[in-house]
């Protein structure tokens, strides 16, 4: 347990939404694994704080949930984009990546200058 | 970074949600309940899959979700608003809190009230009188115009523009988006029956659009009424729509008779349109309150061009946008200098003042509402004292309550939100009476009206007033609440629980002792302030006007006739005012009848430049002149010091004679005997000095009286004032007096019926506002303080039980006992005195204007304020300190 990274704060929602769309609907467990796996297990993430995320981004509209039947036939709520969470989505992408590119010219080597 | 995002609107949507949440939260914590359950199975269902036992995977299960309670908790607050339900949360409890002790309750509440409603009710008033916008579109912009002469030594509002130079300055001036001409008088209104005296504008065909003001109903006057022939139509006001033709559409088809003429209808003003009133004009026509009706000015060609004579009341502009009144300063100065020389010799020497029409309209006013803002702030201040004063003495009589709360895992936060939620209760209650005592006021307010405050009629409980009362309200809560709060919330659990309490609350009564202590200041800031008001109102009641209190007045107009010469006028004057003294001299009960042209304190004035034969004369020396009828000043009471009155000898021979003051005496015949003296004006004869008669307060009672000097006559005035002496009351004067009148011409209005004594407390009418109001509040302002020092002392009493039972048990008697707990109100009075003594002296610098022989620094008013307030507080204290007294030893140590 000890190498793994705890969620940073405001992360939980991009993670959710770019698996939302690459996965399509999917109930909150099966949310929970692939943030997991996606990490490679890097990533300890406390299940119970990812309800609470979802509720917020589905009461700003981001995402929406209904009743379904999972794969092993049981009652689960799944969980979907909407149009609005698209372009949240790309609107965060954007800028997260140019935040990590310009943490990473902080952080390289250097070896330039 | 992600948070940077989140759209402003995305927030409000999210916020909505919550909201809703808080309503659905009991269906929602089943759906929640649901999902875990799934998600749990779901993870057992992997765990079996891995190999696991189902126990064993339930459990890891479980751990991973973290607990699916604290999951529960955790989606239930991001589901709804947990403050808001914390806030409701501490409603309740403040409102059950609040209710086991009502005496607190109430006494608190109606502090708070009586603060609240002293302070909207001011603020309606003031709102009325001040900031709410006038009907006129953006009055910042509006400006009169003056062309003053220095060198006469007189109030340079007095000077308006004569015709020509208005006229020019209209041409000339490039500031001005628009420029008007207004006159201003009273006319006779022949209604049914009874002829009615109302307040009307002469006005040009700018004067509507300059004020940006247009009727409601037609139209306003125009360019074609001004024309010769074409002047004779009217616009009025919407009172006079509504009471002489009962609001009906038709009255564009019907006309008024004004000093009988008649005037065809065209237009009907708004409601809230009356100007001028009758202090929009300095110096105008006091006898207008409201005007009622606009009628064209239709100067002829002739009138336009008079640069000496002529000039209407008031010239008002409006600048043009950018402009200010320092430009136009300038400007009107260059315009004016070039005007001047075109003036004849002796008119020479105007200069140019643009005001700020509001500065004229309310300003003076102005000054009383600070005053009164200033008291009805301190009265506030003053019930917020109390108020948390009472709050902290229950805080420390709850801190037991509060360190079990603390104890049990309240954060310090919430412990001084739900102690702010209380207060702010009481905040509410508060406003809640407070709103009604306003209102309460309001009702009365009418009957305070000293009639020369344009608008306060107006005043009303209406939404921004109710807001303010609102914001008062929070306000006074947050103020009373926020001490003990902070005091609370910094103690510690141990300190709460523990037996240090008496510690806490010792510490909590200093805090109180300060609060009384700056109660005490205030108060005496008040009362010292009210204290000068009522002796500045002593001084005024006390002045000697000079005349009868008895003598019944009214004002008689006549129209005038044009196309009579001016000596046939004359002739006409002088014979209706003949026949109408001698028959009211005549009637039973009525020992004199006089007649004047400008009676005194009726507002109306008129100054003559004077000679005198044996003075070193200088160009603006300058007298109040009257003409009166031989009996006037028996029939005012007006007493006769040397010589002689006039005679009905002195009218019919033109006698070149005259009778003045003896302030006039004492100026230009110091050291002379003024009987015989000689006395002339302006291109006139000598007229020899008969008599000298006591002097008059004229213009108002404040004023020392001016040089006056009277002449004999029945036919120099279109109006007069009549007065009469008699046994009878003034009603039956008045009756008898409109009788003889409608004999005489039944066209002619008996208006202004009124007692001397009536027009001297009209007089008075504003210094007796302001001095009930601020003696009012300074009464109010004892009363809370003194509440406060009872209830400080109550408080303290009760605290101190064992610590007075150990001292009697060691001998202290009861009268040492009683000295303990008066000492201490004392100690705090005391000071409280001392720094109120330090602040009054100070803060009546700012009454100056308000006091009549009185200096802001009277010793007597601060020390009365002082020595009441002390004995007053003393008193308060008396109560508590037998209750110390009356301890019963053994009962106090064994309590504890």
């Amino acid at each position: 347990m000890g190498g793994k990274t705890d969620v940073w704060q405001g992360t939980l929602a991009l993670m959710v939404l770019r698996t939302l769309e690459s996965m399509g609907p999917q109930h909150g467990y099966g949310l929970a694994r692939r943030i997991e796996q996606t990490s490679g297990d890097l990533l300890a993430l406390n299940y119970g704080t990812l309800y609470p995320a979802l509720l917020k981004l589905e009461q700003e509209g981001f995402i929406r949930s209904r009743w379904g039947v999972s794969e092993n036939n049981r009652r689960a709520k799944f969980y979907e984009l909407t149009k609005a969470g698209e372009r949240q989505l790309k609107r965060a992408t954007a800028e997260w990546e140019q935040t990590t590119e310009i943490l990473a010219r902080f952080l390289a080597p250097a070896q330039e200058a | 970074m992600l948070r940077l995002l989140q759209q402003p609107m995305r927030k409000c949507r999210a916020f909505a949600a919550r909201l809703l949440g808080l309503l659905r939260a009991r269906r929602a914590d089943a759906d929640f309940a649901a999902e875990l359950e799934a998600h749990v199975a779901l993870h057992t269902e992997d765990g079996v899959r891995a190999g696991f036992t189902p126990e064993n995977a339930r459990r890891q299960a479980l751990i991973k979700l973290g607990g699916a309670e604290q999951a529960l908790q955790a989606q239930r607050e991001r589901r709804t608003l947990p403050w808001l339900e914390n806030f409701a949360q501490d409603l309740r409890y403040s409102l059950r809190t609040l209710r086991r002790s009502p005496g607190f309750t109430a006494t608190a509440v109606l502090t708070l009230a009586l603060g609240i409603g002293a302070c909207t009710a001011i603020f309606s008033m003031v709102y009325a009188v001040l900031l709410r916008s006038l009907p006129y579109g953006d009055p910042g912009r509006l400006v009169y115009l003056f062309t003053p002469d220095p060198s006469l030594h007189l109030p340079p509002e007095i000077f308006s523009p004569t015709n020509a130079d208005f006229f020019d300055i209209q041409r000339e001036n490039r500031l001005y988006s628009n420029m008007s001409f207004v006159g201003q008088s009273a006319v006779n209104l022949a209604g049914q029956g009874a002829v009615e005296r109302i307040g009307a504008a002469r006005v040009d065909e700018n004067f509507f659009s300059t004020l940006e003001a247009y009727p409601e109903w037609g139209r306003a006057i125009s360019t074609g009424d001004q024309l010769q022939g074409h002047d004779h139509v009217a616009v009025i006001s919407h009172a006079l729509w509504q009471s002489m033709f009962a609001g009906s559409p038709d009255v564009l088809k019907d006309s008024i008779s004004l000093d009988s003429v008649n005037y065809r209808i065209v237009g009907v003003m708004p409601p809230e349109f009356g100007y001028p009133h009758g202090t929009d004009i300095p110096y105008g026509n006091a006898e207008v309150k409201t005007t009622e009706t606009w009628i064209p000015l239709a100067l002829t060609p002739q009138q336009k061009a008079d640069r000496d004579n002529a000039s209407a009341d008031a010239a008002i502009a409006r600048l043009r946008p950018g402009v200010t009144i320092r430009e136009a300063q300038s400007e009107l100065g260059i315009i004016e200098a070039r005007l001047d020389k075109l003036h004849m010799p002796l008119l020479q020497g105007c200069g140019a003042l643009v005001k700020s029409f509001l500065d004229i309209v309310v300003g003076p006013v102005r000054p009383l509402m600070n005053l009164l803002l200033g008291a009805v702030i301190l009265v506030l201040l003053i019930a917020c004292g109390n108020t948390a004063s009472l709050l902290l003495a229950r805080a420390s009589d709850r801190l037991r309550e509060l360190g079990v709360r603390a104890a049990l895992g309240a954060k310090r936060s919430r412990i001084a939100r739900q102690l702010l939620t209380e207060s702010l209760l009481i905040g509410v209650g508060g406003g809640a009476i407070g709103v009604v005592l306003a209102w309460l006021f309001l009702q009365v307010l009418p009957s305070l009206n000293p009639g020369n405050i344009s608008r306060l009629g107006e005043a009303s409980l209406d939404a921004r007033v109710l807001l303010f009362a609102v914001a008062v309200s929070v306000l006074a809560s947050v103020l009373s609440g926020i001490l003990p709060a902070l005091t609370v919330s910094r103690l510690d659990v141990t300190g709460l629980l523990g037996g240090s309490s008496r510690a806490i609350a010792g510490k909590h009564s200093r805090v109180q002792s300060a609060l009384i202590v700056a109660e005490a200041a205030m108060v005496v800031v008040l009362m010292a302030s009210a204290g000068l008001l009522i002796r500045s109102y002593i001084n005024i009641a006390s002045v000697s006007t000079g005349f009868s209190r008895s003598t019944v007045s009214m004002k008689i107009s006549l129209d005038e006739h044009p196309g009579v010469t001016s000596q046939q006028q004359a002739a006409q004057r002088s014979a209706f005012f003949h026949s109408l003294i001698a028959r009211l001299g005549a009637l039973p009960g009525v020992s004199d009848a006089g007649a004047i042209n400008y009676l005194p304190l009726s507002g109306s004035e008129s100054l003559d430049t004077i000679w005198v034969d044996g003075y070193a004369n200088r160009k603006d020396q300058l007298a109040e002149g009257r003409s009166i009828t031989p009996d006037y000043f028996r029939a005012m009471g007006i007493p006769l010091i040397a010589g002689r009155a006039f005679t009905e000898a002195d009218v019919s021979s033109h006698a070149h004679v005259v009778i003045v003051n003896q302030r006039f005496a004492q100026i230009y015949f110091a050291g002379r005997n003024p009987i015989g003296g000689r006395v002339g004006g302006d291109n006139r004869h000598w007229d020899t000095v008969v008599g000298v008669v006591a002097d008059v307060r004229h213009f108002s009672l404040e004023e020392a009286p001016e040089p006056q000097f009277y002449h004999p006559d029945y036919g120099g005035f279109d109006s007069a004032y009549i007065a009469v002496r008699s046994t009878l009351p003034s009603r039956t004067v008045a009756a008898e007096a409109r009788a003889v009148v409608r004999t005489i011409d039944p066209s002619v209005a008996v208006a202004d019926v009124h007692t001397m004594g009536e027009l001297e407390s009209e007089a008075s009418a504003q210094r007796r506002f302001q001095t009930t109001l601020l003696t009012l509040f300074a009464g109010v302002a004892l009363l809370l303080a003194l509440a406060g020092i009872f209830g400080l002392m109550s408080y303290s009493v009760s605290r101190r039980e064992r610590e007075v039972g150990i001292r009697m048990a060691l001998g202290a008697q009861r009268g040492d006992v009683m000295l303990l707990v008066l000492g201490n109100a004392a100690l705090l009075l005391g000071l409280g005195l001392t720094i109120g003594f330090g602040c009054a002296w100070f803060a009546v610098g700012v009454m100056k204007s308000f006091l009549f022989e009185v200096g802001g620094h009277d010793p007597l008013t601060l020390c009365i304020a002082c020595v009441l307030l002390a004995m007053f507080g003393l008193l308060a204290a008396i109560v508590p300190a037998r209750r110390a007294a009356s301890v019963d030893p053994m009962q106090a140590l064994r309590a504890e």
